[in-house]
């Protein structure tokens, strides 16, 4: 039996109807819409109201999904969350999620590898379908940041960048070997895990939860980011990352359609468009709307990237991400 | 189907026994003894994470396949007691071991974490995108535990500890494998905060005297589900295998109750050649199964070319089973 690939069969997403512009945030901090703008390509994003997590919104672009590939909830044979800010310490928002949708029995697992977490939750549903073992998997990613960062002054540098959102795409087993997902890359480096991340709750501090973590002058409750370097190496592995996938094919850029970086800061994704002299035309670019939804960026530029005619069947997308770990990744998929 | 081809566990070397906690939770050693089944568990100290115990564990599961860090194409991490919030403790781990830039996938699945990863690895290797897999399991739960009398339910049941396995696509080691998740009633057994879905902020001071940050356990309907699921998933597994539980050399059986796991294990009559993990250990989720596994191999238990059960029942809801041939 030759295996099958996986293909993206419905895509998925949904945004909180709350718009937070730069303007907005200059009222919380001491920050300017031409500094954002500058700096991270950034106008607006959307935050959640009231008592929403990240299964919510996972919940409203999964049925969206699941519509648009006229499937049902009870059809899915593995539930896929990506996610760096859960629901709950435990379990998982993809068990949250799954109650949501109404399913039971059905394995679910979250899959938490930051703002690398959709393609490398798209590399396992993609094993998932190669043997067989599932026929058709749910991924998706949900994000809720703004309960999670620090909206003062002394948080500016990372909390402007945030936003909130969902998406999500429906996998099923595709027999035509030149169509779907052609390949994935996945990459890490703990090296630099503290370069970005969010320290507690930290199960290696005794009691995790301090009220020092919470109040300090630093609260470790927030996230921390340096954000040259950061910016240097996501340049770096995203334009390696990339290259690996064409290459991996035996593709170069020029066949490329359509790229879609994670959005994880407009002046990356135009410096590695530059490198491969990507014009705007060949790159999907979204975070001005949104700022960045880490796990949930991807599939949401992929879903517009739809919806305006920019992937149609037959084009050759490539989707790349990085992120805290450090984490990178990619995939080369012909839509 | 790929095959095991090297195991390894670290627990920390601070023991704590009963009588260590009785004090603080108002209740006797011999009244935790009776009512969790344990007798003694390990805690980390200060400073370490799960990533460390899955080192020290990883790095003999590498010498008994002979094989180095380098050696390792992918790492798959599960646990539910993770090093930080963000990055993951694959990321960590990846680190600590040495092994370049492979990728690191980090799961949640909770206590059945080691079996879900298994086979989010198998998968992996079976589609021919990796050859070798280090699939690690590691908790440090006593770092989120309850010390006062509020606590006296949940907190004696948890130790800390971890484990590891290479998994080789050359060589036919998994033979069967059944994960599920019913997640109707996930508040019997979870954690509810830090929040993300709590405006303004995931976790405040003012929540520390709540104890919302601390597992909460519906004591009898865990137990309850946990012995009905059990049953499920070894039968499923059999099931799917074709293989008669005759041929079974040996059933590991894990649930944050033991008694919980010997139902399970005595509905299926199967309880003469099963180990419940857990009495020197307490539960250490995801990692306990793989524990188990090695400490049977270390007192001959089970050998090469056995086949072996291990199933589970926890948070999630989920549960699972596998059968092995080692």
């Amino acid at each position: 039996m030759g295996l099958a690939n996986a293909r993206i069969v419905g895509l998925g997403h949904h945004l909180p109807e709350k718009v937070v512009t730069n303007e907005d945030l200059t009222r919380l901090m001491d920050t300017t819409d031409e500094w954002i703008q500058q700096r991270t390509g950034i106008r607006e994003r959307r935050y959640v109201e009231g008592e929403t997590g990240a299964a919510d919104l996972g919940a409203a672009a999964a049925r969206e999904a699941l519509d648009r590939a006229a499937l049902n909830a009870d059809q899915i044979d593995l539930i896929l969350f990506a996610t760096l800010s859960p629901d709950y310490d435990f379990p998982a928002s993809a068990c949250v999620l799954s109650r949501l949708l109404g399913v039971a029995g059905t394995p679910a697992l979250d899959v938490r590898n930051q703002c690398s977490g959709f393609v490398y939750g798209l590399a396992t549903a993609d094993a998932f379908i190669r043997t067989g073992r599932a026929r058709r998997v749910l991924l998706v990613g949900g994000e809720v940041h703004s309960t999670g960062i620090d909206l003062t002054t002394r948080g500016r540098d990372v909390a402007v960048i945030f936003g909130d959102g969902a998406a999500a795409a429906v996998l099923a087993a595709e027999r035509d070997p030149q169509r779907g997902v052609l390949s994935t890359h996945l990459h890490a480096e703990g090296k630099y895990a503290e370069k970005l991340w969010l320290e507690a709750a930290t199960s290696r501090a005794r009691p995790r939860l301090t009220r020092e973590m919470l109040e300090g002058s630093k609260p470790r409750i927030f996230p921390y980011m340096d954000g040259k370097y950061v910016f240097k190496h996501a340049v770096t592995r995203f334009s390696e990352v990339i290259t690996e996938a064409l290459a991996a094919n035996g593709y170069s850029v020029k066949d490329l359609d359509l790229l879609i970086p994670h959005q994880a800061n407009l002046r990356i994704s135009q410096l590695v468009a530059m490198g491969f002299e990507l014009g705007e035309d060949r790159v999907f670019n979204n975070i001005e709307r949104y700022g960045n939804t880490t796990a949930t960026s991807i599939p949401l530029a992929l879903y517009e990237a739809e919806e305006e005619g920019r992937v149609k069947p037959g084009s050759l997308v490539c989707l790349a991400a990085f992120g805290a770990g450090f984490t990178w990744a990619s995939a080369l998929i012909r839509w | 189907m790929p095959k095991i081809v090297g195991m390894g566990y670290f627990l920390p070397s601070r023991r704590v026994d009963n009588r260590d906690l009785a004090e603080d939770l108002g209740l006797s050693a011999a009244e935790i003894q009776r009512r969790t089944g344990v007798r003694s568990r390990h805690y980390a100290e200060q400073g370490i994470g799960p990533s460390d115990l899955a080192c020290r564990a990883a790095k003999i599961a590498l010498a008994e396949a002979g094989l180095t860090s380098q050696d390792v194409e992918f790492l798959i991490f599960a646990t539910m007691t993770p090093d930080v919030a963000f990055p993951g403790s694959g990321c960590y781990l990846q680190e600590k071991l040495g092994c370049g830039t492979v990728g690191a996938l980090d799961l949640r699945a909770q206590c059945c974490g080691f079996l879900f990863a298994l086979e989010v690895a198998e998968q992996f290797v079976r589609a021919g995108k990796y050859r070798r897999v280090l699939v690690a399991a590691a908790e440090v739960h006593s770092s989120g535990l309850d010390f006062s009398p509020s606590g006296a339910e949940v907190t004696p049941l948890f130790g800390d500890g971890g484990a590891t396995v290479l998994l080789d696509g050359e060589g036919e080691g998994l033979l069967a494998s059944a994960i599920h998740t019913d997640a109707t009633r996930f508040e019997q057994f979870w954690c509810e905060f830090p929040t993300s879905r709590r405006p303004p902020a995931r976790f405040l001071s003012a929540d520390l005297p709540l104890g919302r940050h601390y597992p909460h356990l519906d004591a009898a309907s865990v137990r309850h589900d946990g012995a009905v699921h059990i049953r499920a998933a070894i039968e499923e597994v059999l099931s799917n295998s074709g293989i008669q539980k005759q041929r079974v050399t040996r059933f590991f059986v894990q649930h944050v109750f033991r008694d919980a796991a010997f139902a399970a294990l005595d509905a299926l009559g199967v309880l003469d050649r099963a180990t419940v993990g857990g009495e020197d250990e307490g539960h250490v989720a995801a990692a306990s199964l793989p524990i188990a596994l090695c400490r049977a191999r270390e007192r001959d238990q089970v050998n090469s070319g056995d086949i072996v059960c291990l199933a589970t029942a926890g948070a999630g809801m989920n549960r699972a089973a596998a059968l092995l041939r080692l």
